[in-house]
């Protein structure tokens, strides 16, 4: 909402700093985003008298030129033909600015010229804001301004323009008036809404328009006022300046009418070249099916059966709320006018203008909400400056087509309960006198405070909601700098980490501790994914949660899995020449399964890319997470995930089946696609699988009390054997003794070793709980580790 | 030469040769030649059983100080020569301090807002909040129609929404915690809730589509907008020191009312005013207010009875000012130098 500090300064007394009264303003709710000038980027620009007019030596068409400025006489080199001695101009001095450009003095053709002459363009003026302005050459001025004087003071163009941005609930602030309303009760001045002189017409209106509104639902209320005898001419000067103040475009006395009126009182209105309405009849009615309005744009717009038209008796003539139709265009010929000033349903709008792609401003005005009594108000301001401007001759009176009478607003809120939301101690009369100054008035009664809600403040409840609305206004008024911070009372809680934000911190700090940097990457994913990790059709991974407005295609998925973000990230790195390629993410994954909502399920994902990375360390990385997080018993077979590396992969399930995961070498193919250097490997778990198994309870094992024997031994087993079934086997082995810290430190392959066989060599322990073994019990467990290995086909390496 | 003047020059002789020694095996060595079973000294004494018995007393008597005067000699010169062959070792082994360390197993890092997030909520959870869960994928109704905010509502413009379906949106905010809260618990409760948020917001310095929040949500009898401002007070000084200013100025939101958006002091320029403020030595963080009476009403509580407080703060930009970071996108890019520094 831009707001002009001249229009201001009509009902405000401005006597602060731009700083002040914008802080002032932040403490109402009403945030500043800028101050601009009237007159953007021109600074420094000043009043010069022309002494002197000579021909440049060296050029046809340069006049060399001795220009005074007050302080000085400057010689100023121009191409301009129309300068004369004695001429008053607008003198760009060395230093100042023009359109970003900061002015420096130029040699042009051997002559120093110490600044330029501007042309009225040049400055951004048109003849509408100074005479004279649009003539092609140097812009003469007309009155004796004090030399020296700064351009946009001599011609009145020094206002400032404050922006400020609105909050939804206020659209009656997107006013001039509203928001002088608010300044003042802001600067603690009083302000008085300008009484608008009601214009009685000649003749009857009914003799010259009739309006029906078919839908109620959609236009609670439709008022027009009718102007014959046209005369179609520009605005005058103030109104076109104010127009412009406020980034409006001057187009003539009847349009210009409209935009003013649309942004001194907030509400949108239309003229309709009444000549152009079949029948004089306007018919406010939803759009027939296949029905298609050209609108002032020129563009041909299809409108659907869900849209409201005003319409006259043959076809539309605008669409309600959006924008009116070319068919009824005010033109320089237009001998009569309708005005409009009506209410349409903001939701109906928000969603034509959705549908259209066209949320015009007239439309976002009546999204944010316009009512009743506004909209009387609008037309007959307008029909006052109609008057005003003698743009023609007003007929009869209002128009006015509605269900009900618009009656005032009123409710009785709760003091007290106010008070306690605010932890204030304030008065009735005091809240009285506070709601008045923004002209909401109440007066105390039993029990609380009466209120009576005007007619523009839309975001205030008479229902439910009353006691806070009021509450808020108080606050706003009573300065919420001005409320002391206090501890909560009451109960006390007792605080919690809870259990499943426990397990994650613990997960991070565990696999932190590891030497992995945490990754946060997007949820985003592209379809083409899952081809490029080589999924099969049918698996689970591909049926992903689908954005409906997404970017793009490339981000239009919801991940179902860390691992493509995981690698972007680690290429990224990788081409960054990162040295340190160890991460870890844990995030959400969503898979679609037609359920309300789809299936979250939050995952662990590792990945390491450096080239001492291996096989083991990621699975070490995996195993010493289980042991902090209280997993035991899980055991790990070979995966056919499809963007592993077949034989490098393994999959993670407990004895009741749960699958805790994967892990593995990243396939060649898939490391292809990403472009991925080097070897990866990675994993993604399942927290949810791992924080039903997992027993966050550790209990004690008392520590052995007699020393154990340490031995280790190697067997040649198949090629096929997998460690883990020899582990088993140890430790199974002897009943005697207790077998434990089983660990398998080498595996051979080769010179020795028959083709297809493999030597695997494990040291463990031996003990017992309540003595030190005899070298006999040690041989007897060793005798029956060996011929349970022998059993299975893993003889003693020789 | 009679016994005692032997002694005396044995005495004389051997503290010469302690004295000169250079190194612990020359003072071994000349131990074992004077004192040794074999020594000097010893062969001495040994001829001590001829003398007569009076002469004896006095030989032996001085004998003995002549031996404990060797003896004593020898360990002082063993503690000076330990000292300097300590020194030389110092001197052979220093080291350049300056040289890096080495890390046997280099430890990893947490996310900068991983460690915001925490920060945040163990202020929190010290005032009694504890922790609740939502999804991120939500229901329209929970992200807005509950929240106050039907269909339609102009509002919920401010909020660009990425959509599932017509009833399922990627929540813009974690403020549909607070319905789950409402129909799941029973307050009183405190409750902080955080997690990833969705907007469709173009990526640029300061914005991104995916970002996180922390709501915190507080329902109980007899809450004021006060007792919301202490809170909000209490974190901000933790996090970012006791110096920072806080301001708490009017807001709108529907989910909330009376609303209001905390400003923290710039933390880059102490409040003179950057490019990281806009020049206005303020930084917003955070919007919140009292919930609002329809939020609780619909959730099945009596507003009159019931009062809630709610604030919702960017995690993302909590980290940005704490740590000094300029691009929001640098928080979702995972390069490890950045990650590094924290």
């Amino acid at each position: 909402m831009k707001l002009p500090k001249k229009w201001l300064g009509e009902y405000v007394d401005l006597h602060i700093s731009n700083a002040e009264f914008i802080e002032k303003m932040m403490w109402r709710g009403f945030e500043c985003a800028g101050v601009e000038k009237e007159l953007s980027g021109v600074e420094g620009i000043v009043v010069g008298r022309i002494l002197s007019v000579a021909k440049h030596e060296n050029s046809d068409h340069l006049q060399v030129c001795a220009v005074d400025i007050g302080s000085e006489v400057l010689t100023i080199v121009t191409g301009a033909d129309n300068v004369f001695s004695g001429a008053l101009v607008p003198v760009a001095v060395v230093g100042s600015k023009l359109g970003g450009r900061e002015m420096a003095a130029v040699n042009m053709r051997g002559v120093m010229s110490y600044g330029m002459l501007c042309s009225g363009s040049e400055l951004g003026l048109t003849n509408a804001d100074y005479p004279g302005s649009e003539v092609h050459g140097i812009l003469i001025l007309k009155e004796d301004y004090p030399l020296g004087q700064p351009i946009e003071i001599a011609l009145g163009f020094d206002d400032e323009i404050f922006e400020f941005e609105l909050t939804p609930n206020r659209p009656d602030c997107i006013s001039i008036l509203g928001m002088c309303r608010e300044a003042a009760a802001a600067l603690g001045q009083s302000f008085r809404e300008p009484k608008i002189r009601p214009v009685k017409g000649e003749g009857n209106a009914a003799d010259y328009a009739k309006v029906s509104i078919e839908n109620y639902d959609l236009c609670p209320r439709y008022t027009a006022r009718v102007v014959k005898d046209i005369v179609i001419e520009p605005s005058p000067t103030w109104m076109q300046k104010k127009l412009k103040s406020v980034g409006m475009r001057p187009i003539n006395n009847i349009v210009d009418i409209t935009n003013y009126v649309l942004v001194e009182y907030g509400h949108p209105m239309h003229a309709f070249d009444l000549a152009c309405i079949s029948g004089s009849h306007i018919i406010v009615r939803t759009a027939h099916e296949n029905e298609v309005v050209t609108t002032l744009d020129k563009k041909e717009r299809p409108v659907t059966p869900d849209m409201l038209l005003i319409a006259d008796e043959q076809r539309g003539v605008g669409i309600a709320g959006i924008m009116g139709g070319l068919n009824s265009e005010i033109t320089d010929s237009t001998k009569a006018v309708l005005f409009e000033s009506a209410v349409f349903k903001g939701s109906n709008i928000r969603a034509t203008a959705r549908k259209l792609k066209h949320v015009t401003d007239a439309a976002s005005r009546f999204i944010k909400g316009v009512e009743p009594v506004g909209a009387e108000l609008a037309l007959e301001r307008a029909i006052e400056l109609v008057s005003e401007l003698k743009a023609g001759t007003v007929v009869g009176e209002m128009i006015d087509i509605r269900k009900e009478k618009p009656a005032d607003r009123e409710v009785t809120v709760s003091v007290e309960h106010i008070n306690a939301l605010l932890a204030l101690d304030l008065s009735a009369k005091k809240m009285a006198d506070m709601l008045e100054t923004i002209d909401i008035h109440a007066r105390p009664v039993p029990g609380g405070l009466h209120v009576t809600i005007p007619h523009f403040r839309t975001d205030i409840e008479s229902g439910i909601e009353a006691d806070w609305d009021v509450a808020e206004e108080i606050a706003r008024i009573y300065g919420y700098y001005n409320i002391q911070p206090t501890l909560m009372r009451g109960d006390t809680f007792r605080g919690q980490i809870n259990e499943s934000f426990l397990l994650e911190d613990q997960i991070k700090d565990t696999l932190v501790s590891l030497g992995l940097y945490e990754m946060y990457n997007y949820n985003f994913t592209s379809p083409s994914v899952f081809d490029a990790l080589l999924l099969p059709q049918d698996s689970e991974l591909r049926n992903a949660v689908r954005i409906l407005n997404p970017f793009g295609e490339d981000q239009s998925l919801m991940r179902t899995t860390l691992v493509p973000g995981m690698l972007d990230s680690l290429v990224r790195n990788a081409n960054r020449k990162s040295k340190h390629l160890r991460f870890f993410e844990v995030g959400n994954t969503h898979v679609e399964t037609g359920a309300d909502l789809p299936e979250e399920r939050k995952k662990i994902g590792v990945i390491l890319g450096d080239e001492t990375a291996d096989f083991y360390q990621l699975k070490g990385i995996i195993e010493e997470l289980f042991r902090v997080l209280g997993v035991s018993g899980e055991t790990y077979r070979q995966s056919n995930a499809s963007y592993l590396q077949p034989g490098r992969a393994a999959e993670i399930v407990v004895a009741d089946g749960t699958r805790f995961g994967i892990f593995g070498e990243l396939h060649p193919d898939v490391a292809a696609s990403w472009k991925a250097d080097g070897r990866v490997y990675l994993a993604e778990l399942d927290v949810g699988a791992i924080a039903g198994e997992r027993n966050s309870h550790k209990r004690f094992v008392p520590l052995p009390r007699f020393p154990a024997a340490e031995r280790d031994l190697a067997v040649v087993v198949d090629a096929s054997v997998p460690s883990a079934y020899l582990k088993r086997v140890i430790e199974a082995a002897a009943s005697e003794v207790i077998v434990s810290d089983v660990r398998l430190f080498d595996t051979y392959a080769g010179f020795g070793i028959p083709a297809g066989k493999k030597s695997l060599a494990f040291s463990f322990a031996l003990r017992a709980e309540d003595h030190t073994l005899t070298d006999e019990e040690i041989k007897h467990g060793m005798d029956a580790i060996i011929d349970s290995l022998k059993a299975i086909g893993a003889p003693l390496r020789a | 030469m009679g016994m005692m003047e032997s002694l005396a020059q044995l005495r004389e002789e051997a503290e010469a040769r302690l004295k000169s020694c250079q190194s612990p095996e020359d003072l071994e060595q000349a131990l074992v030649d004077v004192l040794g079973r074999n020594g000097s000294l010893t062969t001495i004494l040994r001829t001590m059983g001829k003398l007569a018995s009076e002469e004896r007393a006095s030989v032996g008597a001085f004998a003995n100080k002549v031996k404990a005067a060797l003896e004593a000699t020898v360990a002082e010169k063993r503690a000076a020569l330990n000292e300097v062959a300590k020194q030389k070792r110092f001197e052979s082994e220093a080291l350049d301090v300056t040289a890096p360390g080495a890390l046997c197993s280099p430890l990893g890092r947490l996310h900068p807002m991983t460690q915001t997030y925490r920060e945040i909520r163990n202020v929190l959870i010290g005032m009694g909040f504890s922790m609740f869960d939502g999804p991120e994928i939500e229901l329209d109704d929970n992200n807005f129609t509950m929240l106050n905010l039907p269909k339609d509502h102009p509002a919920r413009d401010m909020q660009d929404t990425f959509y599932i379906n017509e009833n399922v949106v990627l929540r813009t905010h974690t403020s549909p915690c607070e319905i789950r809260a409402l129909t799941t618990l029973k307050p009183p409760f405190r409750l902080l809730m955080p997690g990833r948020v969705f907007r469709v917001d173009e990526v640029d310095a300061s914005h991104s589509p995916v970002f996180h929040q922390i709501e915190g949500f507080v329902v109980d009898k007899g809450l004021t907008l006060g007792d919301l401002k202490g809170i909000l007070d209490a974190f901000v000084h933790a996090v970012f020191g006791e110096n920072v200013k806080t301001r708490l100025r009017p807001s709108y939101f529907p989910f909330t009312e009376p609303s209001g958006e905390l400003d923290v002091s710039c933390s880059i320029c102490g409040g003179k005013g950057c490019r990281v403020c806009k020049g206005t030595g303020w930084i917003e963080i955070l919007g919140c207010g009292v919930t609002n009476p329809h939020e609780i009403a619909n959730c099945g509580y009596d507003p009159k009875v019931w009062t809630g407080l709610a604030f919702g703060l960017g995690v993302d930009r909590m980290a940005n000012l704490k740590f000094g970071i300029n691009d929001i996108r640098l928080e979702y890019e995972n390069d490890a130098r950045f990650l590094r520094q924290f």
